[in-house]
């Protein structure tokens, strides 16, 4: 009986390689030859360092976009984390406790998402987009509108140590990628996280609470975005209410260049990692090639535009092919 | 237990008011929106005496028309079960790119029909991404929203365009009997619009699809085309509003219609159209444009910090979809 | 002829008069089911007997409402989902429990990862304990494989692998081999008989004779809600189980009237080819004429039916609708006069959240104004003839659709192309969910339909529907026609065997 049954097998289908990394080299290729000055060691750190913040926003942006949800108030809340840091520093409180002050603003605001969006069921792109105006009217409250300066040395002095020559925002920021990946890849977290935007209801079957970690995974993005302003006032060694308004469409469109998808909980941390390196890389080139910030805004859109009709029409054509 | 004997009375008394058993569900809306105008005008009236003065009626009347002009187009869009994030990005690249044709001695003609076909040029480019592309309409809008923004800051190359024919200004600020053009504009809109959504095919099969767009393609209502058209139609209408906004503020910047986007989704929400398509009037977006407008003078009037009105934009935003989603259960959503 | 095992067991679940009712129809009738460890024990019945209540009582998502529970003799409950998991009872879904991008071992631990000490969950563990699982059933699956990249049958194997390590004793299968190759399903059957070795009961759902004499060991007949008997696989032949499946009571309440003579064609199919599983299909429905099209679920009528009218795009064949060829979608066939009143009545029939009167008239928006110009008050009177014509209730325009009962929902959907103007009507289970009475007035409408020149294609699952109610018509099975009645042949018993397979 045992013979004249096939064993039905399996091996580990090779997924196809996502275009990011393709995408990447070309354009890691093309600006080296073609974008003079590139290819310099002091340039490569000059890129490490301008990324450094994205990275660390995109990670959680990935778990967010995994999820089937959408995070539109990164942005703004990084820019208000960044203001309660430097008038936190500025009371004389302290590193320590200004960083715990801003991750503590950004966590409650994770919170204040999560709850409209998971337990509530709200749309996260409209929730988000509200979060965006009050953590910006916030952060222009607090401010008056004028950029607060900070007077303790230590923050820009941490962002320009070097550790065996690595800057440490380059260093924080992979940090927080390891973070990130021990999160996603070996904890249940990380697991629940796919299932819910893969098949909610396998875990409810399963009798775990989805709504929490749903919420979680908010928070998480609230406790990043709390981290990265202690980079984001490191390197311009103030606070403005608006400064980093616009990077969550960076970190939106790595997550997608690295291949993670808006539905069915697939996606690829490493890819988002990618991703952002990739958009350094254009923004950077095009930066060199004396080309202004408005055009480079254009430039990652209509790459990212390009990235998705690849991906979809190589999916479609593997799809054809199974069935 | 008497208590809760006596709230229960009192509640079902209470209830009994509730317009909603009399009239239609629409017709409350708008009854309880006009209420809630009469409110904050009074409330605004009692505050500062400078409200009631005739020119900042006139104003708030201006401003509100001028939202509703950008509004009506989304509203459509919103209707179809769609949305829309660039139209204020699509406002400010259609005025500025207006602005530069009359800068360089093009006539307002000639301006006007440049800010209209890139304005409708977009909406077709938003509306073909969603329904060939399949994009979901939040995320293909989001990054025209983007590109729209960059091509803007490009062509100003971060200056300003100001001082435009008298001719064309007139359009913004200019009366007619005392009333500001942009009413008529808005009213002439409105019309237009309420016969396209009420009297028109097209617009019984835009509310169609808005409620459930399978059951439209079934019924043998040509989805794809309707969605193009609706996108199409929202990016006119930016375009419109461009021209009157630019006529208005005589000068164009690459930052003019960013502040325009939150307020004016809050007012379509407070209006009482559903984020999830298939349910809303114009007239309804009206009576938001006009709350909304009603609270950003009022906000102005009581010399309320410029900081200050971000916060609340975005927090009327949340309480208007709170409202919005809360108030028609769940069970309503999904329908 | 033998009711029980020979062997003096105590049966390892038993469920005595087991009765369950939703408003208007009764789902389950003292209903009573004993498994044995070990058996392979077929649950037979054709659409709408009770299979899936009564699957869904012993799983725990319907509480039944009278009737006895005993695991091992002793007296339980099993009132939620988490009773039934305790008592070791599993339903391999098909689709609704796998995550697409996690591996099969995640999916396999869903929700108790092992960990390791430091809280992070133990993948070495984890795929080991995975992978044993699934040599259990003598698979050699790459545990790290995302679910999203198997087979249909292969998710089906993890699935009960997964139910497997739950520790189930009791495992119920609905149509396992339905989605799958017959080489796959040798593989499944190889697993089932080394679960049973094990002692695990299994109740299998089938519609297979071939699956039912191959592996059942005893089988269970139910219809119309109630048992018709329990007895071994062995004293039973196919025609005898057929016979026990059939005989509904439609026939007693509704007797069709008129047998005219059909006119032209209206819709001409030869040779359709879909992706979406039709291989192939012939048929013919002419003015006047009511025609069937039964089989049974996953047969690929639904499938026939969304081509013809441009739902789904057709691979090849010819779809003619009176004369013209159908090349475009739903709204290009539905202008030549076609209407297609769906099976998932509340997500495709109608849109709930809008009211009867805005129902009514989406199809018909162009008809009524060709020009394009909506008038309210004439719409009204439209709607409201239709209403008063059609006796939907209740008669307010204004209703949401959502309120109505699924009777006057359905006549919602046919009244919606009725005043378009529809000339071919499609109809896909249009009785499904509606209490008796209403099911009459249903059929009374279809008549007059016909009676009028129209021309009918009628989808249904109940075989008295389609015997009592057509003039003729086609049996599909696994995405062919196999075979046509006329009206002297239109038995339930001959749909019957025409639908099932290898019978």
């Amino acid at each position: 009986m045992e013979a004249s049954v096939e064993r039905v097998s399996v091996v580990r289908t090779r997924r196809p390689v996502p275009s990011i990394v393709a995408t990447s080299a070309v354009l890691a290729v093309a600006a080296m030859l073609g974008v003079p000055g590139f290819a310099s060691s002091g340039n490569v750190t000059n890129i490490g360092l301008q990324v450094s913040i994205l990275l660390i926003i995109a990670m959680p942006m990935t778990l967010v976009i995994l999820s089937e949800g959408l995070d539109l108030s990164v942005g703004a809340l990084l820019s208000l984390c960044a203001v309660v840091f430097a008038q936190t520093l500025g009371l004389g409180w302290g590193m320590a406790l200004a960083l715990g002050a801003s991750v503590a603003v950004g966590m409650l605001t994770g919170l204040f998402n999560g709850a409209l969006i998971a337990k509530l069921g709200l749309p996260p792109f409209v929730v988000t987009l509200g979060t965006l105006g009050i953590a910006h009217g916030i952060a222009l409250v607090l401010t008056d509108g004028n950029a607060v300066v900070v007077g303790n040395p230590s923050v820009a002095q941490l962002y320009a140590w070097t550790i065996l020559g690595i800057p440490f925002p380059v260093i924080f920021a992979l940090l927080a990628y390891a973070l990130t990946h021990l999160l996603l890849y070996h904890t249940r977290f990380g697991t629940y996280v796919f299932a819910i935007g893969g098949n909610r209801d396998a875990l409810l079957l399963a009798g775990i609470k989805a709504k929490a970690f749903h919420i979680a995974i908010y928070v998480f993005g609230g406790l990043m975005v709390g981290l990265a302003a202690l980079v984001l006032v490191g390197r311009m060694n103030s606070a403005e209410p608006a400064s980093a308004i616009g990077m969550e469409f960076d970190a939106i469109a790595a997550v997608v260049l690295g291949g993670t998808s808006f539905e069915r909980g697939e996606g690829w941390l490493f890819g988002t990692v990618m991703g952002v390196v990739t958009i350094g890389v254009l923004r950077n080139a095009l930066n060199l090639l004396g080309i202004e910030s408005s055009l480079q805004v254009v430039s990652v859109g209509i790459l990212v535009l390009l990235v998705v009709v690849i991906d979809s029409v190589r999916k479609s054509r593997v799809n054809g092919a199974k069935a | 237990m008497s208590i809760l004997n006596n709230s229960r009375f009192v509640w079902s008394r209470v209830s009994q008011l509730d317009v909603r058993h009399h009239v239609g569900e629409e017709t409350a809306t708008l009854i309880y929106r006009a209420v809630l105008i009469v409110l904050i005008a009074l409330v605004l009236a009692f505050a500062t005496a400078a409200f009631s003065a005739a020119p900042n009626l006139l104003n708030v009347l201006r401003q509100a028309s001028l939202m509703f002009l950008l509004a009506s187009g989304l509203t459509l869009v919103i209707l179809s079960g769609g949305f829309d994030l660039s139209i204020a990005a699509n406002l400010t690249l259609s005025a500025c790119l207006a602005a530069g044709v009359m800068k360089t001695g093009g006539s307002p003609i000639l301006a006007a029909a440049t800010a209209l076909s890139c304005s409708t040029l977009i909406g077709l480019l938003n509306g073909l991404a969603v329904t060939l592309l399949r994009l979901p309409p939040f995320l293909a809008t989001y990054g025209m929203l983007w590109v729209v923004q960059g091509l803007a800051f490009h062509y100003m190359g971060g200056n300003e365009i100001y001082g435009f024919p008298t001719a064309f200004r007139t359009l913004g600020t200019g009366f007619l009997g005392g009333i500001p053009l942009p009413v008529y504009m808005m009213v002439f809109v409105l019309i237009g619009a309420t016969i396209v959504t009420g009297g028109l095919n097209f617009g019984r099969e835009i509310y169609a699809i808005g409620a459930n767009s399978e059951v439209a393609r079934l019924s043998g209502i040509p989805v794809r085309r309707r969605k193009i058209a609706v996108y199409t139609i929202s990016g006119l209408m930016s375009g419109i509003a461009a021209l009157v906004y630019l006529a208005r503020v005589n000068a164009a910047d690459s930052a003019m219609g960013e502040p325009l986007l939150l307020p004016v989704i809050a007012a379509i929400l407070i209006g009482g159209t559903s984020l999830f398509g298939g349910a809303g009037s114009l007239l309804g977006t009206l009576s938001g444009c006009v709350i909304l407008a009603l609270v950003i003078d009022g906000m102005n009037l009581l010399n309320l910090n410029a900081n200050w009105q971000p916060l609340v934009i975005g927090s009327v935003l949340l309480i208007a979809v709170l409202a919005d989603v809360l108030g028609r259960g769940r069970k309503e959503r999904i329908g | 002829m033998e009711t029980t095992i020979p062997t003096a067991a105590v049966p390892l679940l038993e469920l005595r008069k087991i009765c369950k009712s939703f408003p208007g129809v009764r789902a389950l009738t003292d209903v009573d089911l004993q498994l044995y460890s070990g058996e392979v024990h077929m649950l037979l019945g054709e659409n709408g007997a009770g299979k899936s209540s009564l699957m869904k009582v012993l799983f725990g998502a319907y509480r039944a409402d009278s009737g006895e529970f005993f695991s091992d003799g002793r007296p339980i409950t099993i009132e939620s989902p988490a009773d039934a998991k305790r008592l070791g009872i599993a339903v391999i879904f098909q689709e609704f429990s796998l995550v697409p991008h996690l591996s099969i071992a995640q999916n396999i631990y869903l929700g108790r990862e092992p960990r390791n000490r430091f809280g992070l969950v133990d993948h070495r563990k984890m795929h080991l304990d995975a992978r044993a699982a699934l040599e259990e059933l003598g698979l050699a699956y790459d545990t790290h494989a995302y679910a999203a990249d198997l087979g249909v049958a292969q998710q089906q194997m993890v699935e009960i692998a997964k139910a497997l390590s739950h520790r189930a004793r009791v495992l119920v299968m609905d149509e396992p081999t339905a989605a799958i190759s017959d080489r796959e399903a040798e593989a499944l059957f190889h697993v089932v008989r080394k679960l049973r070795g094990s002692g695990v009961a299994i109740v299998y759902i089938s519609h297979r004779m071939k699956e039912v004499f191959d592996l059942g060991d005893r089988v269970t007949v139910l219809r119309d809600g109630r048992l018709v008997q329990s007895m071994l696989a062995t004293a039973a032949t196919p025609d005898e189980l057929i016979a026990m499946m059939v005989g509904r009571s439609v026939g007693t309440v509704y007797k069709r009237q008129y047998f005219g003579e059909p006119g032209k064609v209206a819709l001409d199919v030869r040779q359709l080819t879909t992706a979406t599983g039709v291989r192939g299909v012939d048929l013919q429905v002419r003015c006047g004429e009511i025609v069937g099209l039964s089989g049974l679920v996953g047969a690929g009528r639904t499938e026939v039916v969304r081509a013809v009218f441009g739902a789904d795009p057709i691979q090849t064949g010819h779809v003619t609708v009176f004369g013209e060829a159908v090349t475009g979608g739903p709204h290009k066939v539905a202008a030549m006069g076609v209407g297609l009143i769906p099976e998932n009545r509340k997500q495709e029939g109608l849109a709930l959240k809008r009211s009867v009167h805005e129902n009514l008239l989406t199809a018909s928006l162009w008809k009524l104004f060709p020009r394009g110009w909506y008038q309210a008050e004439k719409a009204r009177s439209a709607t409201k003839a239709l209403i008063d014509s059609l006796r939907i209730a209740p008669g307010d325009p204004s209703k949401s659709a959502r309120v109505l009962s699924g009777g006057n929902q359905q006549k919602i959907v046919i009244g919606k192309w009725l005043s378009a103007g529809c000339r071919l009507f499609i109809f896909d289970e249009p009785t499904r969910g509606i209490d008796i009475g209403a099911k009459t007035e249903i059929f009374n409408l279809i008549e007059n339909l016909i009676k009028d020149g129209a021309a009918v294609l009628l989808i249904s699952s109940e075989l008295a529907e389609i015997v009592h109610v057509c003039d003729r018509a086609y049996v599909m099975r696994e995405g062919v026609v196999s075979g046509e009645l006329p009206r002297e042949s239109l038995s339930e018993q001959n749909i019957l065997r025409l639908a099932m397979h290898g019978s």
